[in-house]
């Protein structure tokens, strides 16, 4: 049975009682805990349907209040019981604080004036708290089954906001023992100082340092924002760190006083905490020397990133002798431990922590094990380290295409945010180079452009967009100026980089739908489709580009530094368009392949009763189809290609084939970028082993009913490799 | 919200396995799905039934209002399932304006363990949409944990595509998909089936229904 609760804050504002705060709420709690009941908690058990809110100060609310409910004859209620008006609200992620400005108006407000009893919730001034017990269990009496009181405001999101007092799985007060960091000192959950033994202080604080590590969400690690860990500035905590640090050092080396009272676990002692402190120390350098402008600290921080491995080595080498002069016999291991030693660290109580947040649910925050707050750290500092690797070269190609690896590695909130520090400072690429020379550089405008009055336009890439209505107003004039004319060829240049980039980032737009896993098999052939034609036309534009970079005899950019034999270059297919052009056979063989396996074997297929693949194809692209990307496609265009693809065609033009043949081929052009070489096998391998599955369908498989064919994404992380097995 | 509905390993494993057993499989299943009693939510009395299920089934904690919130609005959109008088499954939604759509939503859908794989869920949320579908819903969405492969392929056999990843959306950490259920547009289908007649391959569609794109999550 629910036990329905509701409480009730009696105050000069209006406070809308589906929001009241936790601070509230559990206040109300131990109010009536302590028997003062100036805000009331009204439980009234077994009575399942019903619920009263008020939504005002008491008795001037009792004319405003809705009811509704069930009809006499039993059947369904009537909608009147929520007002008309409010526009339900979807879930999002509760994350958002509820805390109303009456409730920080009433805690900072508690500061000013004496407070009687142990209250941090005055009544303010011209009120007082009152008993409301009897006007809420005459309220209640005069309820029917399923009628609900409420506010005007009571929406979807409104009532998923709402708590229940007392109820465990919602009122994350309920659970506390205490509620601040000065009662549990003084009740002694958190003791100071933890111990007047002088080595179990010290096991107890390399306990705590190493909980420290571990207790915080993973994208709330206090360290990694580099926040100042005390109110004096960073200054101060690193000379602090410095001060016992050094301390620390001379106790290893028995200088001066030992730093506990059993020599024997002196040495020991010493050096666990010591390299705790030298960890922190050099990973607050590294955050400092990342944050130093146009990238000049990278270098610096690459020395202290290695120092914090290091360091964290021996942090992890520690643990055994932590764990032996701990005494606890742990049989299980340290797998859920947040200490290198296992043991609890005194002090920590995760339910204090709930109220601290939102008034939401108490949520679940997972702590990480010490192993996994270690080996967090090891993978940060070393996606870190990829970021000190990276060349600050001012190409827009070599950027884009260093974000692109440097995801690879999934580096966390922490490292994409620096990487996000490092691209653009004060509005400057590498706070360095404005964004219009990099754009430049990368559209191959004229040299000319560097000077030229369109610069000043912020609205330089949709004027390029416009360029087609441009050309049609003046191109055609044989009487242009000078003037004109240079803005026409800008905007050509302008408008193919745009173009180009528009069908990169379409072609990231649709990968990252496999990255994040949104597509079933049954829709990878109009995946596979779509990034074909979009493929397409970016090699298309590359083509084009790089035509004209070479067509206008100037030698600029990155492109024609490996260029000695140009006379026979310009006749050649340009090696990115190559490369481009292996992932478009790749991309265009599954397509048919998919498409010929439904087609032929009934497999892949997908049948709702309620729309169809056309649905589906809307739903996957439909931004891209908005920003008509590319021109005069949609989903009966890939019906048409796709809808007499056969086994028997494929076989005659075997795409898998030439991807293999072109992947070969243009090898030798990407010598010396590994990446790329990297890329062009695993091309190479999908494409080899789809061309066997391929002939193993056609030999056997159109006779077989048992042929089960599946799709992997053991050899690339977006094209897929068929697997064929007889069941 | 969530959706239970859970395969478990064991279900998986029968469902590779399934060639010889299934002529049996499918008449138990026939057998138990005609015991199986499905109702429109029809009042207070339903209320604890749904509650208990969905409190006993699924990770997020609602409270009472959320629960009244859905089932008062739109009675008609949430369903239960009986079996021999006990309450087994029940599916509770929504629909209404969401930019300039109408659409529906799937806010809880529950079977309990004993019944899952019988298609009681299928059924549940099958008329559910129907309902949506005949108050003139252009679409339907929820949102599945990413880990919840049982409800993934459920929806994915009604036609719901996975639209986005929202990253840690639950409350215990997990991601969600957001899946949709796009119902045919009256125009599309029209101008479909006068392009099988004329046969032409490039045949451009402007009347693509606009739908939101950039939800805040």
């Amino acid at each position: 049975m629910i036990v329905m609760k509701v409480a009730f804050v009696r105050d000069r504002d209006r406070l809308h009682p589906l929001e009241i705060p936790g601070e509230i709420a559990k206040d109300c709690v131990r109010r009536r805990s302590q028997e003062k009941a100036r805000a009331l908690v009204v439980g009234r058990p077994a009575s399942t349907s019903r619920a009263l809110l008020v939504t005002d100060g008491g008795k001037a609310d009792a004319g405003k209040v809705a009811t509704g409910g069930r009809k006499p004859d039993g059947g369904s209620a009537q909608p009147l019981v929520f007002l008309s008006g409010d526009s339900p609200v979807e879930r999002r992620k509760p994350s958002f604080p509820l805390l109303s400005n009456q409730t920080r108006r009433a805690s900072s407000s508690s500061m000013d004036q004496p407070v009687p009893e142990r209250s941090s919730i005055p009544s303010g001034e011209n009120s007082v708290w009152t008993d409301i017990s009897p006007l809420l269990a005459a309220a209640c009496r005069d309820l029917e089954d399923g009628e609900l009181i409420h506010g005007d405001n009571f929406n979807l999101f409104a009532a998923m906001s709402a708590l229940e007092i007392m109820d465990p799985k919602m009122d994350s007060g309920i659970v506390c023992k205490y509620y601040s960091v000065d009662e549990a000192i003084e009740n002694g959950a958190a003791p100071v100082p933890i111990s007047f033994d002088k080595t179990d202080d010290v096991r107890c604080t390399i306990d705590i340092m190493d909980h420290l590590l571990a207790c915080e969400e993973e994208d709330l690690f206090t360290m990694n924002y580099g926040l100042p860990l005390n109110g004096n500035g960073d200054d101060k905590c690193l000379s602090m760190l410095n001060a016992v640090e050094e301390t620390s050092s001379r106790q290893l080396r028995a200088y001066i006083e030992p730093l506990q009272t059993n020599l024997d676990l002196e040495e020991g002692y010493c050096k666990a905490l010591l390299c705790r402190l030298r960890f922190r120390k050099h990973f607050y350098h590294v955050l400092v020397c990342l944050r130093r402008p146009q990238g000049r600290g990278l270098e610096l921080a690459r020395k202290h990133i290695a120092s914090c491995i290091s360091e964290l080595e021996s942090v992890l080498s520690s643990s055994e002798f932590l764990r032996s002069s701990a005494s606890l016999a742990w049989e299980d291991g340290l797998e859920n431990k947040t200490t290198a030693s296992g043991c609890q660290p005194i002090g920590f109580d995760a339910s204090l922590n709930c109220r601290l947040s939102a008034p939401t649910p108490p949520r679940a925050i997972k702590i990480l094990s010490w192993k996994e707050a270690v080996e967090y750290f090891l993978k940060l500092l070393h996606d870190l380290d990829i970021l000190c690797l990276y060349s600050l070269e001012p190409s827009l190609e070599s950027i884009l295409n260093f974000v692109v690896q440097f995801q690879k590695s999934q580096p966390d909130l922490v490292a994409r945010a620096h990487l996000q520090l490092l691209l653009v400072q004060d509005g400057k690429i590498h706070g360095r180079d404005p964004v219009f020379s990099i754009i430049n550089r990368a559209a191959a405008l004229p040299e000319a452009t560097k000077n030229h009055d369109i610069q000043k336009n912020e609205f330089i890439l949709q004027l390029g967009q416009l360029e087609m209505a441009f050309k049609k107003e003046c191109g055609e004039n044989p009487n242009m100026s000078i003037e004109e004319n240079a803005w026409v060829k800008i905007f050509q240049h302008i408008l193919v980089w745009v173009e180009e980039q528009t069908y990169w980032i379409a072609s990231r737009f649709l990968i990252l739908g496999f990255e994040l896993e949104l597509y079933s098999p049954s829709e990878y052939s109009m995946v596979y489709w779509y990034l074909y034609v979009v493929l397409v036309k970016l090699a298309e534009k590359i083509h084009i580009k790089t035509a004209a970079a070479n067509g206008s005899g100037k030698r600029r950019g990155k492109k024609k530094r490996d260029t000695p034999k140009d006379a026979a270059k310009d006749y050649r297919i340009p090696p990115a368009v190559l490369f481009l052009q292996c992932q478009i056979c790749l991309a265009e063989g599954l397509t048919m392949m998919l498409a010929a396996l439904t087609n032929e074997h009934r497999i892949l297929q997908s049948r709702s009763p309620f729309n169809t693949e056309h649905e589906r194809f809307i739903q996957h692209f439909e931004l891209l189809q908005k920003a008509s990307i590319p021109d005069h496609i949609a989903y009966p265009s890939f019906k048409a290609s796709t809808s007499y693809a056969r086994f028997s065609n494929l076989l005659m033009y075997n795409y898998f084939k030439d991807a293999q043949r072109i992947a070969k081929e243009v090898k030798s052009s990407f010598s010396n970028e590994p990446e790329k070489l990297a890329e062009l096998r695993r091309l190479e391998q999908v494409a080899e082993h789809n061309s066997i599955a391929m002939n193993v369908i056609c030999r056997v498989g159109t006779l077989d009913p048992s042929l089960k064919v599946s799709f992997e994404f053991n050899h690339h992380p977006y094209f897929a490799t068929a697997v064929v097995k007889r069941s | 919200m969530e959706t239970t509905e859970k395969k478990t390993e064991e279900e998986e494993r029968k469902e590779s396995e399934k060639e010889k057993e299934k002529e049996k499989a499918e008449k138990e299943e026939e057998l138990s799905a005609s015991e199986i009693e499905y109702v429109s939510y029809g009042g207070e009395h339903h209320l604890p039934l749904i509650m208990g299920l969905v409190d006993s089934e699924l990770s997020e904690p609602y409270s009472i209002f959320t629960y009244r919130y859905f089932v008062y609005l739109w009675p008609q959109l949430s369903f239960l399932a009986f079996h021999r008088g006990k309450c087994v499954g029940t599916v509770v939604c929504k629909m209404g304006e969401h930019r300039n759509t109408f659409r529906g939503y799937i806010a809880m859908l529950v079977v309990i363990k004993p019944y899952r794989g019988r298609g009681i869920a299928t059924e549940l949320v099958t008329r559910s949409i129907r309902v949506m579908m005949e108050s003139g819903c252009e679409e339907v969405t929820l949102e599945a944990e990413v880990t919840n492969k049982g409800a993934l392929a459920l929806y994915g056999r009604l036609g719901f595509v996975r639209a986005k990843r929202l990253f840690r959306y639950y409350l215990n950490g997990v991601d969600a998909f957001r899946l949709k259920l796009l119902f045919p547009s009256p125009v599309l289908q029209s101008s479909l089936s006068m392009l099988t007649d004329s046969d032409s391959g490039h045949w451009h569609n402007d009347h693509i229904p606009i739908e939101e794109c950039s939800e805040v999550h």
